[in-house]
């Protein structure tokens, strides 16, 4: 490898490239292409469980300088497939005799308006670079990710102005060799709309998809409710 | 008399013998309590990962579409009146046999928003829900892996609307009898009736 530094993005969202994972992910590493990084890229899911591409993900990893995980929360914390991905680059770590020589980030976004619903996912992945030896670059946390509907953060307009900023500000640090700085995080963390019209469009917006599915009627249903 | 129903949802991997030790004096506390206990062990089952389409919220409301053994674990934990979560501290977290159990459970709750302690989260679908227990196993306790461990049981606890919840790590290597008495506190400490 030249000295060229070299970014891997590593997208956890079962929807791929249409999530805001990958959205948000693309963002930050545009900014670094345009500092002269190199950046790759590869989507966990279909990836995860297939031995032959888990192997060769991990041997790109131990060449990289940074890792910049994006994913979604599901149930408080990451998707079982970043989890069990987690889980393989660990041993991987472990089997390797040097030490690891990249830098970890991740930038995760959750459905409910607060950011703050995304720590414990952040402490984790925090947690894995600690127990794994890798520089840990601190990490960015969006509320209310689902509003994004991974489009482009260009086409999101205004209401993806912080987050841009955020990613610009990270980038720039991350490219200096510095951690996230904490203007970045307050940034990505600001509401995309008030929590209380959050609220309001996404209890219409289940209305409006259950009405096209013709199960409005049965939004509560409870079907393991004994004798139902 | 009706006995009380538990969920042990064992995220553990095959030949881990501290998990499984751990397991086993727990479900021998809870039998002796007089608890029913069911078992779930993702790694005998077949449990594809979420694909995050939301179908279980709209096209199939409460019950996910993709059949296999995960609506077995959505059944068996919403008519449960204790579930407990069973599993290696993986970097202070769950492990992922058992995260991916539980990413397919969000069929139990409502997909509309309501607000608990000014934070929004969902309303619930089913009248009452199981009290949480985490168990975490690890071969020692770290206190800040401890910390994360139990700031996520709670907060599942918060969005599972579970009405009372307690997480411990134990160690591997702990003796049975030391065993028991932490699992014993761990339940009084959740506020589960007995
Ligand atoms: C299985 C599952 C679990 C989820 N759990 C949470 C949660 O605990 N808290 C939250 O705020 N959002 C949760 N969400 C919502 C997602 O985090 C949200 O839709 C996110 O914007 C998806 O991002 P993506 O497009 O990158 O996949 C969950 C979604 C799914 C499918």
């Amino acid at each position: 490898m030249n000295a060229e530094r070299h970014a891997f993005l590593l997208v956890g969202s079962p929807r791929r490239g249409k999530s805001t994972s990958a959205a948000l992910g693309r963002y930050l590493g545009d900014r670094l292409a345009e500092q002269g990084w190199w950046t790759g890229r590869a989507f966990l899911y279909g990836l995860i469980g297939n031995a032959e591409r888990e192997r060769d993900l991990l041997g790109t990893l131990r060449e990289v300088d940074l890792v910049v995980l994006a994913a979604p929360l599901y149930v408080d914390s990451l998707p079982a497939v970043v989890t069990r991905f987690l889980e393989l680059w660990a041993r991987d770590i472990a089997d390797c005799t040097d030490p690891p020589r990249s830098s970890l980030t991740a930038i995760l976004n959750c459905g409910f308006p607060e950011a703050e619903h995304n720590h414990v996912a952040l402490a984790i992945c925090r947690r894995f670079a600690h127990e794994t030896g890798l520089g840990w670059c601190r990490g960015l946390a969006l509320g209310g990710g689902e509003a994004f509907g991974g489009r482009e953060l260009d086409q999101v307009g205004g209401m993806a102005r912080h987050a841009r900023r955020a990613l610009e500000l990270a980038a720039a640090a991350l490219a200096a060799g510095e951690h996230i700085p904490d203007a970045a995080v307050e940034l990505m963390a600001r509401p995309i709309v008030p929590r209380r019209i959050y609220q309001w469009i996404g209890n219409r917006s289940w209305r409006v998809k259950a009405r096209r599915a013709g199960t409005l009627a049965e939004l509560r249903a409870r079907p393991y409710e004994a004798n139902s | 008399m009706e006995q009380h129903s538990a969920v042990v949802l064992d995220g553990s991997e095959a030949g881990d013998v501290g998990a499984a030790q751990v397991r086993r004096v727990l479900e021998d506390e809870l039998r002796n309590q007089g608890w029913r206990v069911d078992v779930y062990a993702p790694r005998e089952l077949e449990i594809a990962p979420c694909v995050g389409c939301f179908n279980c919220w709209v096209k199939t409301p409460g019950r996910c579409e993709n059949e296999d053994d995960s609506q077995a674990i959505a059944a068996a934990m919403i008519s449960s009146e204790l579930t407990v979560f069973l599993t290696p501290v993986t970097f202070g977290g769950y492990s992922s046999l058992l995260k991916r159990a539980l990413d397919r459970v969000i069929c139990l709750v409502s997909p509309f928003f309501t607000r608990i302690h000014g934070e929004v989260h969902h309303q619930r679908r089913y009248p009452s829900s199981p009290y949480l227990l985490g168990v975490g196993v690890a071969d020692e306790v770290d206190s800040s892996a401890a910390g994360i461990f139990s700031t996520l049981l709670e907060r599942n606890a918060i969005n599972l609307h579970a009405p009372g919840h307690a997480a411990a790590v134990v160690r591997r290597a702990t003796a049975a009898d030391a065993m028991r008495v932490a699992l014993q506190h761990l339940l009084t400490a959740s506020g589960v009736p007995s």
